[in-house]
């Protein structure tokens, strides 16, 4: 008999652990907990994802789409955010739905909920109904303020929580000449909504490794606003160590220009530099072909250089404007100096790097046909990063899940559905 | 409340700067026993980045300390075989090493995953690097401020028509650190059920492009390269932040429906901004976005900032003042939110510092204040690898302990 070597994938770190997750019913846009869950789904985890029937989840409806056709099955954020995952219909606001929803949770270790307390109040969904029930399992909320917090019933969302953070207070960074017309800035794309999404996956994580000695599952109270701030401990560390009129304090309130630039004009586009310490500053000096204006006397020390700044861009301008961002970057990382091209999107998917490490993956999707996206946020040896199945259609696991798992029967299914419950 | 869920759990820390010890902080809070391997020849530069008290010292960072909580210190001098020996041996009784060394550092110092694996076999490595171990710039050094323009986050940040521009917050250091927990606990999940140990390489650029779908996906499925929108949102108008009376002051305001901004236009004293064709809804206000904006530019000048969001918030619109870190820190929903502990420093005595941004319901965590540069070699040395004082002072004299 051919003896053949079984064809085996890798496992998956997260096998075994099963996760729900609500879709968020605010008129805002919140990605968080979709976020939190494609980092589970793409791991390995079992991730049934509840999104309200007919519309489903606020990310169909945000394209990008083909043509500038909508379609919510093609959606490019949709297909990218719900990788691996499970999908199931179920309209929350209906009573019925939830004795669903509790049997589902009953096999459940992580359900991640990014509503805001006082709905989850009125669905019967909070935290405190959810742990009393299900002593074992682990409830993440992801709120924009924190679901014990003053601001509890405050909204918020992206924008709110960049400016409330301080991060939209110090953006651009260190760049600002003139403050009426260059207000505070949002980072591009939904940052903040990201960050709270891997927040909560990292927290949800802790309480798992929580519950196997205690047990018991928790609540994990996961604030967008203080996830961002988070982003700006340096600054909580200053201010507590430093008086408010000392030098480095002016940092935390200033947002004028205050020293070390980072993205700068070449030939063909932009670079970010950083010449702040010695050894970079050595560096840049060999990376720019030893100009004597850098050996002269004001440029000597830190100290000095630090109040010479506009002297030293002048030079480092005049250096940039000779040279393209790949010139830039190879001669200043030959001697060891940060530097980096600014890429658009479209040069990041089509970067030698990039694709040297097989970053951007492409799978066959049924709706969206073949889909080109942003791979492995990690590398790991054994159990990689990988995509089992693409983002499921509306409702397309509801069969699975509640007449197979749940042991719903058929006709209640049905007249389920015809209510538009799933 | 119990046992701490990493207790037992002992990670080799050879990480320095933010996002590798921003990692090990939440592990120790929650009871690792996270050794920080450091050393005075060649110390972190966040030891000298700010001062406590005016006076920049060693042990006086008020940024180093608000980071490097609830770990211990020791010193080595890594270039020293004998520290190397040392090294390893400490990596024996460990569970996780985590670096953020350039590339092929931790291969000149024998402490690659290929050499750690053979003193512990399921050893759980990470690195973290700006662009990953392989490709054909692999060998770049760089901070995560720096590395973000690599990863196209800086193209799309700015304001419409101008230049590309970096993040505040040392975007993206403390995220790509929230993210290591994540991929660290996931291989311990992996470990502890399967006996395996692996070996982690996160780019930090790659990391920040899984952060972007919005602008990746816009290119990928349509093959338009974005650009940036300044505070915009391609799906609400308006969203943006506007100067109110005084200088400087601004507000953050993200209207996300027709009525939400049928309510702005009356609390700013226009309702009829709402009933006209130009706004009525969303696609003529994103239309109209740039006369959008001056209407209510004009209108907001004459509020007091916080006057104004609360108004705002009383008819439920997102909204919130932009606040500088000051302002944050002097929020008393801030204050009160639990995030900032007040831990003893051996140099700068008690300081707040930030904790986790997350409360746990059946976890409290065991915060402790930054290490001195060294402050455990001792401890660590006779506890750990059961090391006699003797052979502590000639590894001292040697300069292996520095």
């Amino acid at each position: 008999m051919a003896r053949f070597e079984e064809y085996r994938e890798p496992p998956r770190a997260l096998e075994g652990i099963r996760v729900v997750e609500l879709p968020c019913l605010d008129t805002m846009p919140f990605m968080a907990g979709a976020m939190a869950a494609k980092s589970f789904a793409d791991f390995g985890a079992e991730v049934i994802k509840v999104e309200p029937p007919r519309i489903g989840a606020q990310e169909r409806r945000l394209g990008p789409f083909r043509d500038e056709m909508p379609d919510p099955e093609t959606g490019g954020l949709h297909l990218f955010l719900n990788t691996n995952k499970l999908g199931v219909t179920l309209n929350l606001e209906d009573r019925r739905t939830r004795d669903l929803l509790f049997r589902l949770l009953e096999s459940t270790d992580v359900v991640l909920n990014p509503n805001q307390p006082a709905l989850n109040q009125r669905l019967a969904i909070d935290w405190r109904t959810l742990t009393a029930r299900f002593p074992k399992l682990i409830v993440v909320s992801m709120t924009f303020f924190g679901d014990e917090s003053p601001y509890r019933d405050y909204r918020g969302g992206d924008l709110i929580a960049t400016h409330m953070s301080g991060v939209g207070w110090e953006t651009p960074y260190h760049q600002v000449l003139d403050l009426a017309k260059e207000p505070p800035l949002r980072s591009g794309g939904r940052q903040s909504d990201y960050l709270t999404g891997y927040t909560a996956a990292s927290a949800a994580m802790c309480a798992l490794f929580a519950r196997r000695r205690s047990g018991v599952g928790q609540h994990v109270d996961v604030s967008q606003w203080l996830a961002m701030v988070s982003m700006m401990r340096p600054m909580l560390g200053v201010h507590s160590h430093e008086a408010t009129t000392s030098a480095g304090y002016i940092r935390l309130t200033q947002r004028h220009k205050t020293g070390a630039q980072w993205v700068y004009p070449c030939l063909d586009g932009w670079v970010s530099f950083n010449a702040g310490t010695e050894r970079f500053w050595q560096g840049a000096k060999r990376a720019m072909g030893e100009p004597a204006w850098m050996n002269e006397e004001l440029f000597k020390t830190p100290q000095s250089r630090a109040l010479h700044i506009d002297a030293i861009e002048a030079g480092l301008l005049d250096w940039l404007s000779g040279v393209t961002r790949k010139e830039a970057f190879e001669r200043a990382q030959g001697q060891h100096v940060p530097c980096f091209p600014v890429n658009s999107p479209a040069e990041v998917a089509g970067n030698e790097q990039y694709a040297a490490r097989r970053f951007f993956v492409n799978h066959d999707h049924p709706a969206a046909r073949e889909v080109r996206m942003p791979g492995a946020p990690c590398g790991f040896s054994r159990t990689p990063w990988r995509i089992v199945r693409g983002a499921p259609r509306l409702g397309e696991h509801n069969r699975k899940i509640f007449a197979q798992r749940l042991a719903i029967a058929e006709a209640e299914l049905k007249a389920l559905a015809e209510e538009g419950v799933v | 409340m119990g046992a701490l869920p990493f207790e037992g759990i002992r990670i080799a820390d050879f990480g320095w700067i933010f996002a590798v010890p921003h990692a090990t902080a939440w592990l120790g809070a929650l009871g690792a026993d996270v050794i920080r391997i450091e050393s005075t020849r060649a110390p972190d530069l966040v030891r000298f980045l700010t001062g406590t008290d005016g006076k920049i010292g060693i042990n006086r960072s008020g940024v180093f300390n608000s980071i490097n909580t609830s770990r211990r210190s020791l010193t080595l001098n890594l270039a020293k075989p004998a520290a190397q020996e040392i090294a390893r041996r400490i990596v024996a009784k460990s569970d996780i090493v985590t670096e953020n060394y350039t590339v092929g550092n931790m291969i000149k110092y024998g402490l690659s995953y290929a050499d750690l694996v053979k003193v512990k076999p399921d050893i759980i490595m990470m690195s973290g690097t700006p662009l990953g171990q392989s490709g054909p710039y692999a060998n770049t050094v760089g901070f995560g401020p720096t590395t973000q323009a690599f990863a196209g986050l800086c193209q799309i940040t700015g304001y419409p028509d101008s230049t590309p521009c970096g993040i505040g917050g040392t975007w993206p250091d403390f995220a790509v650190g929230t993210g290591m927990v994540f991929f660290l606990l996931a291989a311990l999940h992996h470990r502890d059920r399967t006996g395996e140990g692996q070996y982690l390489d996160l780019s930090m650029a790659e990391m920040v492009t899984t952060m972007m779908p919005e602008a990746m996906m816009e290119y990928l499925v349509s093959g338009h390269d974005p650009l940036p929108l300044g505070n915009r949102d391609d799906a609400m108008a308006p969203h943006g932040v506007f100067l109110t009376a005084g200088e400087d002051r601004w507000i953050a305001i993200a209207i996300a429906s027709d009525d939400e901004f049928a309510a702005l236009a009356e609390v700013l004293g226009v309702p009829s901004l709402a009933r006209d064709p130009m706004y009525l809804r969303l696609g003529n206000r994103l239309a109209n976005v740039d006369s959008l904006e001056r209407e209510i530019a004009a209108r907001a000048r004459n509020f007091d900032r916080d006057e104004l969001v609360g108004r705002l918030r009383e008819r439920n619109i997102a909204t919130g003042p932009v606040y500088n870190a000051a302002e944050v820190i002097a929020d008393p929903a801030f204050q009160s939110s639990g995030m900032l502990v007040t831990l003893n420093h051996g140099e700068a005595g008690a300081r707040a510092v930030p904790g986790m941004p997350v409360r746990f319901s059946a976890i409290a965590p065991d915060y402790f204040g930054a290490p001195m540069m060294g402050e455990h070699t001792d401890q660590v040395l006779t506890e750990l690898l059961g090391m006699s004082a003797e052979e502590i002072s000639r590894l001292r004299a040697n300069e292996v302990i520095v």
